[in-house]
C-alpha cells in the first residue's frame, strides 16, 4: 500500500516524536528505578541517603515528570480525537494508592519528606485506572515540590462515590490557582511558568467519570483557610479528586 | 509511616515467560521478578519463539509486550495460546504496552488479557497486579476448566457460587456470567446483567452486550441504536464498530456499513477479518478497487495466523475477474493453493475457480477440460465449497454443458440451506438465465422439499415417541446435507431426548456435541445451540443444579 507523494504533515511528526520521547523517558525511569532498588542491597544494611542516591532520585523524578506530561498530552489528544479507550472498572483504591505512592517515594526520600497514607484495603471505586493514576501521581509530585515536610494521601468513600485527597504542610496554593482551579479552560500562564497542563488534565479526567447523572470533579483548597471543606490535617494545599 | 506496602509476592514456585522484543526491557522485567524470588524465567524476543516455548511448557505467568515489531503482536499470541489451550487454567497473562490500546479493553473473555500494564512498568505495579491476578485466577481456575469443556451451565453455577460472598471482582464475574449466559442461550439472564450494569454507569461492554442480544434476536434497529451510542462517542471501541457494520448491512444501509468499517480500520488497520469485511461490503456496493485492496490486505495480514482462510482469496479472485484482470485472478488462485497447501478443499476451490476465469478469457477448451477433470471431485466435495464459489461456478458449468456437475453443486447448496429463500432465488436465476427454467425449478424446489420433508418426518416420529427411528432418519439425512444448521440441531435434539430417557451414552453424547458446535459455527445467532448444550450438559451432570 505505497503512498504516492508523501505530504509533510507536521502533526504526524509531533505525535510520533512525543511517543518516542515518552517511551525513551519511560525506559530511563525504569533504569533509574532499577538502580535505586539495587542500591540499598549493596549499602550493607545501612539505608543511607548518599548524595549519589539523592541525585539518582532527582533524575528519576525529572524523567517521570516529563514522561507523565507526555502521557497526559497523548491521552488528552486521544480524548479530544475521541479514540481514547476509556475503560472504567471497579478497582481497589489501595492498589492505586500503593502504585502512586511508590512512584513518589524515591523523591520524597531524597528530599527528606514524610509520605503518609490512609486508605482502607477494602475500598473500591469505578475508574479508568491509567487516567486517574496520572492525576494522582501528578498531584503527589506537586505536593512534594511545595511542601515543607509532609505529604498525605487519603482515599475514602463519599456519599456519591470516592474521594482521593492529597495534602501537604506547605504554604498552600496561590490565590490565582484557587480561583481558577475548577475552571477547565485555564490557559497557559506565562507569569508563573506553569503550563496548566496538570490541572487541565485533572479536570478532563474527572469530568469523564460519570454515573447517576453526576460527573467527577476536582477541588483545590488550602487547609489553613477557615471553613475548609476537606478535613485537612496538615494545613497546606489540599487537592481532591471526587469520583462518582 | 504507613505506605500500604505489600510484601513482594513469592514467585519461586511459578514458571514465568517474558515476551518482549527489546532486550533492555526484558532485562528490567527479569530483574524485578528476580527480586520476588522468581527462579524459572524464560524469555522470548518474538512471537515464533514465544509460541514454541508455550507449546513446550505450561507457564503460570506470561508478561507479554503488545507490540513486538514486525509480524504477530502480543494480542495474536494471546489468542493463539488460548485457542490452542497452551496455558494452564490458572495462568495469568499480563499485557505490557506503551499506551492503553483499544484491543485491551474490548473483546470476549477468550481474547482479553487478565490485566494490562502501561509502561514504565515499576516493581510496585508489577507486584501488586501479579498478586491480585494470581489470587483471582486461582479462584477462577475451575470456571476456566468448565469453559474449556464447553460446560457453560457448570461454569455459570461456579460463578454464582463466587458471587455469593462479598467478592472484590464482582463485576468481572458478572461480566463473565453474562458472556456465559449468552453462550448457553440464556438471553434473559445476560440481558438482566447488562441492564443492571447500565443503570450503574455508561459501560461500553454492557451496552455492546445488550446490542449483541438485540442483533441475535433480529432486532436490528435496537441493536443499531445501542451501538451508535458507543461508536458516536468514541472510535476506540472496535468491536462495537464491527457489529454496527453487520447491523447496518442487515438494515440494508450498505453505505453506512462501509463507512463504519473504514472508521474502525483507521483506528486499527491490522485486522484481517475487518479488512475482509470491508472488501465484502465494498464489493457489494460496486466499489471494486476498494474491495480489491481490502481483500489483498486481509490475505497479507492473515497469512501466518490461524485466521488464514480461503474466503479472502476467493473474493479477491472474483473482484479481479469483475475488473477484467484475469491474470491477477489466476495468480490469486494459485496463491490460494500454495498458501494453504495440504488443505484439499482449498486446492479443489483454487482449481475449480479457474473455470470461470478461463471462460472469461475465451479459453473455452481449457475451461472444458478443467471442468471434466474436476467433475467427480466437485460432485463428492460439493459440501466443502463456500456458497459464493458454488454460485459463481454454476453458470459457467451450465454454459459448458456440465449440467450434472452444476446440479450436484446447487443441489447440495440448497439442501444445506433450505431455509434461506435468497439462496433458492439465486439458484433459480442461474438456471433461468441459462434458458433452463424448468430444470432449475425441479432441482431447486426438489432439494428444498426433500430437506423440509425430512425435518417434518423427524418431528412427527419424535412426537409419536419413535425416537430411535427419528434418529436413524436425521442421521442418514445428515450424511447428505452435513451443513444444514437446522438439521444438525434437530438431530442433536433427538439424541439428547433419547439420552434423557435412556441415560447417557458417550458416543451419542459426542455426536450431539459435534452437531451443536457445527451448527453454532454455521448460525452463530441461533440460541437453540446454547440451549441444547445446556440440556446435554445436564444429562451427564456431576454437580448440583442451580435452583
Amino acid at each position: 500500500m505505497p503512498a504516492e507523494q508523501p505530504k509533510l504533515d507536521l502533526s504526524t511528526f509531533l505525535l510520533s516524536s512525543i511517543h518516542d520521547m515518552k517511551n525513551s523517558l519511560g525506559m530511563m525511569a525504569s533504569y533509574l528505578e532499577d538502580a535505586l532498588a539495587q542500591a540499598p542491597a549493596e549499602a550493607s544494611g545501612e539505608t543511607s541517603n548518599t548524595p549519589a542516591r539523592q541525585k539518582t532520585a532527582q533524575a528519576l523524578y525529572e524523567a517521570q515528570r516529563v514522561n507523565n506530561h507526555l502521557i497526559q498530552l497523548l491521552a488528552l489528544y486521544k480524548i479530544d480525537q475521541s479514540f481514547y479507550p476509556f475503560d472504567p472498572r471497579e478497582q481497589s483504591l489501595a492498589d492505586l494508592a500503593r502504585e502512586a505512592l511508590a512512584r513518589a517515594l524515591p523523591l520524597a526520600e531524597s528530599k527528606g519528606i514524610q509520605l503518609d497514607c490512609d486508605c482502607p484495603e477494602n475500598l473500591f471505586g469505578w475508574f479508568d485506572y491509567e487516567l486517574v493514576f496520572g492525576v494522582i501521581v501528578q498531584a503527589l509530585h506537586n505536593a512534594l515540590h511545595y511542601t515543607r515536610s509532609k505529604v498525605f494521601l487519603k482515599a475514602s468513600a463519599s456519599e456519591t462515590g470516592v474521594v482521593i485527597q492529597i495534602e501537604d504542610d506547605g504554604p498552600g496554593f496561590p490565590e490565582f490557582l484557587l480561583e481558577q482551579g475548577n475552571a477547565a479552560q485555564r490557559g497557559i500562564s506565562f507569569e508563573t511558568g506553569s503550563t496548566g497542563l496538570g490541572l487541565y488534565f485533572a479536570n478532563v479526567v474527572a469530568s469523564l467519570h460519570q454515573a447517576g447523572g453526576r460527573a467527577g470533579h476536582i477541588v483545590l483548597e488550602n487547609g489553613h483557610n477557615p471553613g475548609s471543606q476537606p478535613d485537612s490535617q496538615l494545613g497546606g494545599g489540599c487537592f481532591s479528586l471526587h469520583l462518582p | 509511616m504507613s505506605l500500604l506496602t505489600l510484601p513482594p509476592p513469592d514467585l519461586s514456585r511459578y514458571s514465568i515467560l517474558i515476551i518482549e522484543d527489546f532486550e533492555g526491557m526484558r532485562a528490567i522485567l527479569r530483574d524485578i521478578l528476580l527480586r520476588a524470588s522468581a527462579t524459572r524465567i524464560s524469555m522470548a524476543a518474538n512471537a515464533g519463539n514465544a509460541i514454541s516455548l508455550l507449546e513446550k511448557q505450561r507457564f503460570d505467568i506470561v508478561l507479554c509486550d503488545l507490540h513486538l515489531g514486525q509480524g504477530k503482536n502480543g494480542q495474536d499470541i494471546l489468542e493463539e495460546a488460548r485457542h490452542r489451550a497452551l496455558l494452564p487454567p490458572h495462568a495469568v497473562w499480563l499485557m505490557v504496552s506503551a499506551e492503553k490500546a483499544a484491543e485491551m479493553v474490548t473483546g470476549t473473555v477468550e481474547s482479553r488479557p487478565d490485566d494490562y500494564l502501561i509502561k514504565p512498568v515499576t516493581e510496585t505495579m508489577l507486584f501488586s497486579r501479579l498478586t491480585r491476578q494470581l489470587e483471582k485466577k486461582k479462584a477462577l481456575a475451575p470456571i476456566e476448566l468448565a469453559l474449556r469443556e464447553h460446560e457453560y451451565l457448570k461454569a455459570l453455577r461456579l460463578v454464582d457460587a463466587q458471587l455469593e460472598g462479598n467478592n472484590p471482582h464482582a463485576w468481572d464475574l458478572k461480566r463473565l456470567k453474562a458472556e456465559l449466559a449468552l453462550q448457553s442461550g440464556e438471553h434473559d439472564m445476560a440481558k438482566a446483567i447488562y441492564e443492571e450494569a447500565l443503570t450503574l454507569r455508561n459501560l461500553p461492554w454492557a451496552r455492546l452486550g445488550l446490542a449483541k442480544l438485540h442483533f441475535n434476536e433480529g432486532r436490528y434497529a435496537d441493536a443499531s441504536r445501542e451501538l451508535k451510542q458507543i461508536t458516536d462517542g468514541n472510535r476506540a471501541y472496535l468491536e462495537a464498530h464491527d457489529l454496527l457494520a453487520h447491523t447496518l448491512e442487515k438494515l440494508g444501509d450498505q453505505d453506512a456499513a462501509q463507512e463504519v468499517i473504514q472508521r474502525a480500520l483507521a483506528t486499527s488497520p491490522r485486522a484481517p477479518m475487518r479488512q475482509l469485511h470491508l472488501g465484502e461490503v465494498a464489493q457489494r456496493r460496486g466499489e471494486f478497487d476498494t474491495a480489491q485492496v481490502a481483500f489483498q490486505n486481509s490475505i497479507e495480514l492473515a497469512r501466518n495466523t490461524p485466521l488464514k482462510s480461503p474466503q479472502a482469496y476467493l473474493a479477491l479472485s472474483q473482484v479481479q475477474l469483475t475488473l477484467n484482470q484475469t491474470d491477477a485472478a489466476l495468480n490469486t488462485l494459485s496463491r490460494l493453493s500454495s498458501d494453504m497447501h495440504g488443505n484439499t478443499a482449498a486446492r479443489l476451490l483454487a482449481e475449480a475457480m479457474q473455470i470461470p476465469v478461463r471462460l472469461h478469457r475465451g479459453e473455452k477448451d481449457l475451461a472444458q477440460s478443467l471442468a471434466r477433470k474436476l467433475a467427480a471431485e466437485l460432485k463428492t466435495g460439493a459440501q466443502h465449497l463456500p456458497p459464493d464459489a458454488v454460485f459463481s461456478l454454476a453458470a459457467p458449468l451450465l454454459e459448458l454443458g456440465e449440467t450434472s456437475t452444476a446440479a450436484a453443486l446447487l443441489g447440495s447448496l440448497i439442501s444445506n440451506h433450505h431455509e434461506y429463500p435468497e439462496y433458492l432465488q439465486r439458484a433459480q436465476l442461474i438456471y433461468t438465465q441459462a434458458g433452463l427454467e424448468n430444470e432449475g425449478r425441479e432441482l431447486v424446489q426438489g432439494a428444498a422439499r426433500v430437506a423440509t420433508d425430512i425435518m417434518n418426518r423427524g418431528v412427527k416420529l419424535s412426537r409419536e415417541g419413535k425416537l430411535g427411528e427419528a434418529i436413524e432418519l436425521t442421521r442418514e439425512a445428515r450424511a447428505k446435507m452435513p451443513n444444514n444448521a437446522r438439521l444438525l440441531l434437530n438431530h442433536a435434539f433427538l439424541l439428547i431426548a433419547w439420552m434423557e430417557r435412556h441415560g447417557r451414552d458417550p458416543a451419542l453424547n459426542k455426536e450431539a456435541r459435534n452437531c451443536i458446535e457445527l451448527a453454532r459455527k454455521l448460525k452463530p445467532e441461533d440460541k437453540r445451540a446454547g440451549e441444547l448444550l445446556t440440556r446435554l450438559e445436564l444429562i451427564s451432570n456431576d454437580f448440583e443444579l442451580p435452583a
